[in-house]
């Protein structure tokens, strides 16, 4: 809108640019960096362990199909077998560590600052709760028996191979490592039930709200959705709208108001 | 009772007052303004405010009758709650049903947005002005009342009591929020508390019929009506402009002809007609200006057709459609190819970007920003200029419905930079600008102690910005602050003249038009004359 008769210039967008800007977006957190440090002290390592714990997730899952094709994840095998065990150790420790520190930091400043504190309700320090109990779980069944995450892709290969045991492991079951499955598990469904699934809506709320500028053109399909909508019928009470239940918000927009109140 | 860390449920208690502007909590003024430190709003008058509902904070923008009785407090209470159902129906709302549920669901409290409001920070962060508390408790009264099974989970997710002071409270409550977006800008989610305002102000409007006379009465209404909200008629309009082109003439010394109702012709220009009666010489540069560059132009006589503001577009979707469409149609008649909006951001964003979802088929005629057609013009060579006529400091007020809405940034500075040559930016300015406090109806109203609220917390930061801005300047040297909005001008004046800005450091304001009018080589006198009345 800033050229002249912007009507009939090409509509210019760039993926790079959308990559520029959400990539550290959604992997840094920069808006919470640029405009509230405090919080991005506690917030980044939360979010970055859950991006490092989904990375985990990806790493057991390729070493089990892996394995389901003979291939042996262990300390002393292939080139490929070596970087993914030792990755997901790496990745996992990161993640659960900075989930740790992070869920413990938010829990922290939501509890001591009457700012965010005012504004809480008991599902908030729930979620909050909920996954900084899982990210312990995890943390403490690593540091006691998990060591290197065979456990873990043992989990994931039995569900994949409905109840088979990978070849020479030696199933050393922990209530700690039991209760932290269980605790994923409920954690991924749980998510999306609630507004910390914002880590994915966030798509949505810069698409189609935030940068969701695309122009109404005569014949377009915006154009035929507005007329669509413009058949509804509203039912707004008060008098100066005049509406009845049965007047379209074409009729009710191209006429004049009814009353002044 | 003391109006920091307050909880949002604190709403629905009833108590005399639950937020209180205090003096020395207010962010200083600098030198040499520290004596205008101590102001303070004028207490309301026990009498002016015995019938109505006043118990929010120290002012009052509607002035809502209180009920006499414990049914009429019932009735109110069932119409908010049929007003809150409607909003989040697509039948009643579909316009801005989208947004509005996603930033109902996904804000994760982080209170990023606080430290971006101007009017939070500006009160002494005076908890109610928070853009979370008016949203917190919006959005506890919508997961309580619209969402499934909500009374019961409502104990864990927030609970909140829906009562009589809860309702008029919140009433008032949106109209401490001037819509900048400031806040929606710096979420890192992507939640807009503005929208949620606005949509507040729409069920009280829309369903019960509340809103502030400045902007419904006297705006829409009388709009609708009359066919300005300055009450002029088609007769008063035009005689008002055969005096803006007397004196034009008088003033500059440039022969002046204004086009009325030339069908065919290119442009349909369009002004806030707030200018023809507060700031003549506006439209009279704008007339200057396009038959300068030989453009081919009209204004309509019809009415609405003279005047481009759009109130709707602060709290009532349905007279926002019902004036864009009546300015659509007019052009449509007019045969123009393009309308042009003058200097006012608010109809910018209304007829350019809102109408955009209201205006179809043949009323879909294209609407361009004034400031990019001015760029065009001062670019093209077609008028000669002389910038040393405009050598003194000169600063930008963005508004906030052109720049940051819009994203119309550059237009207005390539020209400044072209005819001002001591041109300054403000600090923060474009897309990240502070709202001049008069935004959302802000500048229009002034019932009760409105108006001074208004200079004293939501424009305060303005102030502080244009005094950084002309930082270092000497005092006796005239200072120009360049705001192209009607309703951003009328609140600067009104900060200019609460703070004896004029008389104590020499600044001045206007439109961007009167810059370049100043500097065209072919106006024999100038038409900015500092300390004369131009008009």
């Amino acid at each position: 809108m800033e050229e002249l008769n912007w009507w009939e210039k090409e509509i210019k967008s760039s993926l790079y640019n959308e990559l520029k800007f959400m990539i550290p977006e959604i992997l840094f957190l920069r808006g919470v960096w640029l405009e509230n440090r405090q919080v991005w002290k506690v917030s980044f390592p939360f979010h970055f362990g859950l991006y490092m714990l989904l990375a985990t997730l990806v790493l057991l899952f390729v070493g089990a199909v892996a394995m389901i094709f003979g291939a042996k994840i262990t300390a002393g095998g292939s080139t490929l077998s070596l970087l993914i065990y030792y990755l997901t150790i790496l990745v996992g420790f990161i993640g659960l560590t900075l989930g740790t520190v992070g869920g413990t930091g938010l829990i922290y400043r939501r509890v001591s600052d009457p700012a965010l504190k005012n504004y809480s309700s008991f599902a908030d320090y729930f979620n909050l709760a909920f996954l900084f109990l899982f990210f312990v779980s995890g943390l403490l069944t690593w540091l006691f028996h998990d060591h290197a995450f065979d456990g873990a892709r043992a989990y994931i290969y039995s569900l994949l191979t409905f109840g088979g045991q990978p070849e020479g492991y030696t199933s050393s079951r922990s209530f700690l490592g039991e209760g932290t499955i269980v605790l994923a598990s409920l954690v991924m469904a749980y998510i999306p039930m609630t507004h910390m699934s914002h880590m994915f809506m966030k798509y949505f709320l810069y698409h189609f709200v935030r940068w969701e500028d695309k122009p109404n053109f005569k014949g377009s399909r915006i154009e035929a959705m507005i007329l669509k909508n413009l058949g509804f019928k509203p039912t707004w009470a008060a008098g100066h709208i005049g509406a009845d239940g049965e007047k379209t918000w074409v009729d009710i927009a191209t006429s004049g108001p009814t009353r002044n109140k | 009772m003391r109006g920091n860390f307050i909880k949002p449920s604190a709403i629905s208690k009833p108590s005399k007052r639950l937020g209180h502007i205090q003096a020395n909590e207010l962010p200083p003024l600098p030198p040499p303004y520290e004596d205008l430190n101590n102001l303070t709003l004028s207490g309301l008058k026990d009498e002016k405010i015995a019938n109505i509902e006043a118990s929010l904070d120290d002012t009052v923008a509607i002035g809502i009758p209180r009920p006499k009785n414990k049914e009429e407090e019932e009735k109110y209470i069932r119409a908010f709650l049929s007003g809150l159902r409607k909003l989040f129906e697509k039948k009643n709302n579909w316009g801005f049903l989208q947004p509005l549920l996603l930033s109902m669901e996904y804000c994760a409290k982080c209170q990023t947005c606080s430290d971006a409001c101007p009017v939070f920070e500006m009160s002494g962060r005076q908890e109610i002005y928070r853009p979370t508390f008016r949203s917190e408790v919006f959005r506890r009264l919508y997961k309580k009342y619209i969402k499934p099974g909500g009374k019961l989970t409502s104990k864990l997710t927030g609970d909140i009591d829906l009562n009589w002071t809860t309702v008029a409270r919140l009433a008032e409550l949106a109209y401490r929020c001037t819509l900048c977006r400031r806040c929606a800008s710096v979420c890192p989610i992507g939640v807009d508390n503005a929208l949620i305002t606005h949509e507040i102000r729409k069920l009280f409007s829309q369903e019960m019929g509340i809103a502030p006379k400045e902007i419904h009465e006297k705006g829409t209404l009388q709009h609708l009506r009359v066919g300005s909200t300055t009450g002029m008629n088609p007769v008063a309009v035009k005689d008002s402009m055969d005096f803006i082109q007397e004196e034009m003439e008088e003033i500059t010394g440039y022969k002046l002809e204004i086009p009325w109702d030339k069908e065919g012709a290119d442009i349909l220009l369009l002004h806030n007609a707030g200018e023809v009666l507060a700031w003549p010489e506006n439209v009279g540069a704008f007339a200057i200006i396009f038959q300068a560059a030989g453009i081919s132009w009209t204004f309509s006589s019809e009415e609405l057709g003279y005047d481009v503001v759009n109130y709707g577009l602060w709290y009532d979707d349905v007279q926002m459609a019902r004036v864009a469409i009546k300015h659509a149609e007019i052009a449509k008649k007019l045969k123009v190819k393009k309308m042009i909006i003058g200097e006012c951001g608010h109809a910018h964003k209304a007829l350019a970007v809102i109408a955009d979802r209201v205006l179809t088929g043949d009323l879909n005629i294209p609407r361009e920003s004034g400031f990019v057609i001015l760029d065009e013009i001062v670019s093209s060579g077609k008028i000669k200029f002389d910038p040393s006529r405009n050598n003194f400091p000169v600063t930008l007020h963005d508004p906030c419905n052109v720049v940051r809405a819009m994203g119309i940034v550059e237009p207005q500075r390539r020209i400044l930079r072209k005819i001002a040559p001591q041109f300054r930016e403000m600090t923060p300015h474009g897309v990240d600008n502070y709202c001049c406090g008069g935004g959302s109806g802000f500048a229009i109203m002034s019932g009760f102690n409105f108006a001074e609220w208004r200079t004293l917390v939501s424009s305060r930061k303005k102030f502080l910005q244009i005094l950084d801005a002309f930082k270092g300047e000497p005092q006796d040297v005239p200072k120009y602050v360049c705001a192209p909005c009607s309703n951003c001008k009328g609140a600067i004046r009104d900060i200019l003249e609460y703070y004896h800005a004029k008389e104590r450091s020499h600044i001045y304001y206007g439109g961007l038009v009167e810059l370049i009018v100043n500097a065209m080589v072919d106006m024999k006198k100038p038409m900015i004359k500092f300390d004369e009345e131009s008009f």
